[in-house]
């Protein structure tokens, strides 16, 4: 019984990590409408920045947010300008040779830049833990979770509440509507990709101190990310939580009890398993899910 | 040019590629060519459902499923690559019909991205059953040359395998495109919902389109692999050899269409070789940089691919990329 | 017994109901229109009709078969032929278009490519057998959906705003064939915005406001219809 809940514990803990990351999917789908197959990457960036400021000069991840979320927002930004816009209107499938290409040329470049290692950061709080009723929970996932969950927080009450925000939706509803409304739609969505990418880069940043960074780290982070925003539905904030919280029991589950090897076979699994019982997504609202093509 | 130019043409491009081997003894040139005919049925059994608008980049995923079939038949078990194409061929249907049933319900990008998951979850089975498959280190075909076991000492016998493979592919994808199946996967792209008012079932259509490839990727597979001597689950389940090469040659020939992804796998082959061997034992990975650029350059300056330069106003209209059952339009 | 019948039906899209418990018959041979302001809830209807969307409650059955459990090709198998508001022929040349809908039905393509000619003769559109419909007028494109539409030898013909759009020739160019398709024996169902014409084609008219159906008579009757009147007016909620 205690097993299980320390499994539990641990799975919902990274969930929030893989929600966090969702959400940054999430919003750059549903206001740009593009599949950012190089989603991963955007983190394996925000990574090995962290990793380098603290080689280089011993800045502790967690302060290091500080410049390498507003770095990666204007990378994010200038993907949209630089690579999206000028395919904005071809098809889906240009789309997805483009993102596949630029993911491609990331990853490369990392390897090219900072060889294949697997990379880590040494902090003094890596590896101290809580322990409260049995349960060992892990400082610096605890500290993951609760950022995550803080940052998704804010960002639903600024979607909500402020004018940009509020823009935001306008156009994940109705993009020419919203175009017609004088919304500066190409404008919103550079600020949407870059927002889209901080929110998975502080995801890399939370995941640092006790993940390693290597070139292809991206790829399963990308996976995930489609598979919550597909069992979450598209535009909804709760449901890409709750879906990343499910999806990180559902690792934790299969890690310890069949076989950490075959993490992403599971997934895959329950991405099918859903598709054949609830083709909605498991939280989905219905609307998203025709745009995806879940009918 | 004539129809009729073009005709002859044909005829003597195609005299002389059957003729290269009695003149040419460069086992580099011969090897080459017989890459470049692999490519070309790969990257044309891969452009079926492509005619649906269903891009996969998992392709791989049969390739590996049906090298794997011939290899460890014939290594474990001593039955003859022969046979063993028929078991890899049913091998990789079953895999298509796993993979494409539930993913059929998925629109352009997911079901593009399923794809890839499913490969990669291949690949990791492949790297767990070691019982089966050896791991990582995967198995090694034994070198006793004959027509029987499929190995040669001679690059000459894999030459014409390869030249009919690809002769037969592209073959069977241009019957396909001309058929009913053809018309109602074109219709599907185009416009999803106006076919299925029409009465077509347009989800059967891409499922038999998506069987017709996987199938005869698993073929190639099993050819490929007594070509090399060797499966290993980083080679043959390869997302950048095996999934995006095809849809790669494909893009730069022309998505959807007969001739792009011959005209593709023909420029890009070569190309791709090249910047493997001297780009990549320069500095590893920057081949592939320069792929991920080319690509990108492609998709912003010719979609249709290079048979959209050489015949602007036909078939390049019809393929996938002009579809409107994915997300873009469909707003 | 009639042709379709539509018993009960609703449909809704959050709290909205699109279509709400809506019921009418049509019988065979009638041309039959459908008229409501924007939003009142047609298209939907046709999309219920015809299987792209699903309704909450309700039966829709077409010459004695219920279609609910069926998928749209199966709709379109079964007898129901639609065209689209917007229009999108495939991208493929006008007489390819039209052997579509043949080829789901008999794979054989020679006889596809002469039934899908005759198909153009009918609706004048042979000399344009090889062009890309991209290349049209929109006069042309939507009689394209017409014959694409009709290649399926439908007993229930729907047609969504096949008019609209077009400049007063081409109105007068078009109109005569949905009366020559009537001529054939297809049962005729029509939204259509401009009221001289449909009124001018159509034996009986259904009037929807605000998803449901709030009207049904001749011409004359409809266009009489305080009810209507007041629709079209843009009262709030009219009350009858």
């Amino acid at each position: 019984m205690e097993l299980i809940i320390q499994v539990l514990v641990s799975g919902l803990l990274i969930g929030g990590v893989y929600a966090l990351i969702s959400v940054g999917l999430n919003l750059i789908f549903g206001v740009v409408r593009i599949i950012n197959f190089a989603h991963g990457e955007v983190l394996m960036l925000a990574m090995y920045a962290a990793f380098w400021l603290n080689k280089l000069f011993g800045m502790d991840p967690y302060v290091s947010a500080l410049l390498v979320l507003p770095a990666l927002f204007l990378f994010g930004v200038l993907l949209q300008r630089v690579i999206v816009q000028p395919i904005q209107e071809a098809s889906a499938n240009m789309q997805i040779f483009a993102t596949v290409a630029l993911s491609l040329i990331l990853q490369n470049l990392a390897l090219i830049f900072w060889k294949g290692d697997f990379r880590t950061v040494q902090t003094s709080y890596a590896m101290s833990t809580l322990e409260v009723m049995n349960i060992i929970i892990s400082v610096p996932r605890l500290i993951a979770f609760l950022v995550a969950l803080a940052s998704i927080l804010l960002l639903y009450g600024f979607l909500k509440h402020t004018f940009l925000g509020k823009a935001l939706r306008a156009i994940v509803e109705d993009n020419t509507v919203a175009r017609l409304m004088g919304i500066k739609v190409d404008r919103l969505y550079l600020l949407a990709f870059g927002l889209g990418a901080a929110f998975t880069a502080l995801g890399g940043i939370l995941l640092i101190p006790f993940s390693s960074v290597y070139p292809m780290v991206g790829g399963p982070f990308t996976l995930i990310a489609f598979i919550v925003v597909v069992l979450g539905g598209l535009g909804s904030m709760s449901g890409t939580f709750l879906g990343g919280l499910f999806i990180g029991v559902v690792e934790s589950f299969g890690g310890t009890y069949v076989s950490p090897a075959l993490k992403e076979a599971i997934y895959f699994g329950i991405f099918i398993l859903v598709l054949l019982v609830r083709p909605q997504g498991l939280f989905g609202k219905g609307k998203g899910t025709e745009e995806i093509g879940l009918k | 040019m004539s129809a009729k130019r073009l005709q002859l043409l044909g005829g003597v491009l195609f005299a002389a590629i059957i003729a290269v081997p009695a003149f040419v003894e460069s086992r580099f040139i011969l090897h080459m060519v017989t890459l470049i005919f692999f490519y070309i049925a790969m990257t044309s059994a891969w452009n079926i459902p492509v005619f649906g608008g269903k891009m996969s980049l998992g392709h791989a995923a049969f390739f590996g499923l049906g090298g794997y079939t011939g290899a460890i038949l014939y290594v474990k078990f001593g039955v003859s690559p022969w046979i063993g194409a028929a078991a890899g061929v049913a091998v990789s249907l079953l895999g298509g019909v796993v993979m494409t049933l539930p993913l059929l319900r998925l629109r352009g990008p997911f079901f593009t991205l399923a794809s890839i998951a499913f490969a990669e979850v291949l690949r990791m089975i492949a790297i767990d059953w070691r019982s089966l498959t050896n791991g990582s280190v995967g198995l090694n075909i034994p070198f006793k040359p004959g027509w029987a076991n499929l190995t040669f000492q001679s690059g000459k016998p894999f030459y014409f395998l390869s030249l009919i493979l690809a002769v037969a592919v592209v073959f069977v994808a241009y019957r396909l495109r001309h058929s009913a199946l053809g018309f109602h996967l074109r219709a599907s792209a185009s416009n999803d919902e106006a076919a299925q008012a029409l009465g077509v079932d347009t989800r059967r259509a891409h499922f038999i389109a998506l069987l017709w490839s996987s199938g005869l990727t698993g073929l190639i597979g099993v050819f490929y692999v007594f070509f090399i001597y060797v499966v290993e689950p980083s080679t043959m389940f390869s997302l950048t050899l095996f999934s995006l090469q095809p849809a790669l040659n494909g893009i730069i020939g022309g998505i959807g269409t007969i001739w792009g992804p011959v005209i593709g796998a023909i420029v890009m082959t070569p190309f791709g070789e090249y910047l493997r061997f001297y780009l990549g034992t320069i500095q590893q990975g920057l081949n592939y940089v320069v792929y991920g650029v080319v690509l990108i350059l492609t998709v912003n300056f010719i979609p249709g691919g290079i048979v959209s330069l050489v015949r602007p106003k036909r078939s390049n209209r019809s393929d996938g990329s002009g579809s409107s059952s994915d997300t873009k339009e469909a707003r | 017994m009639p042709l379709l019948q539509v018993k009960n039906l609703t449909k809704r899209f959050g709290g909205l109901k699109a279509v709400n418990n809506v019921s009418f018959d049509i019988q065979a041979g009638e041309i039959v229109g459908l008229i409501g302001p924007n939003g009142a809830g047609k298209t939907t209807l046709f999309n219920l009709i015809s299987g792209i969307l699903h309704p909450e409650e309700g039966h829709i059955i077409l010459d004695g078969q219920p279609l609910n459990q069926l998928s749209p090709p199966r709709r379109s198998l079964a007898g129901l032929g639609r065209t689209f508001q917007v229009v999108r022929p495939f991208a493929m040349t006008v007489l390819e278009n039209v052997m579509v809908p043949l080829l789901a039905r008999d794979p054989h393509m020679d006889k596809a490519r002469d039934s899908a000619m005759q198909m153009l003769a009918l609706l004048r559109l042979e000399h344009l057998a090889d062009a890309q419909p991209d290349s049209l007028t929109l006069a042309q494109r939507k009689r394209i959906e017409v014959a694409r539409a009709l290649a399926t030898r439908p007993k229930l013909l729907m047609l969504d705003e096949v008019l609209a759009g077009l400049n007063p020739t081409e109105i007068s160019e078009n109109l005569p064939i949905i009366r020559q398709v009537h001529e054939q024996g297809v049962t005729i169902f029509i939204i259509e915005h401009l009221m001289d014409a449909l009124m001018a084609v159509s034996q009986r008219v259904l009037v929807m406001e605000l998803g449901a159906l709030i009207a049904s008579g001749t011409p004359q009757e409809v266009t009489s219809n305080e009810c209507v009147i007041k629709a079209y007016l843009g009262e709030e909620t009219p009350t009858c």
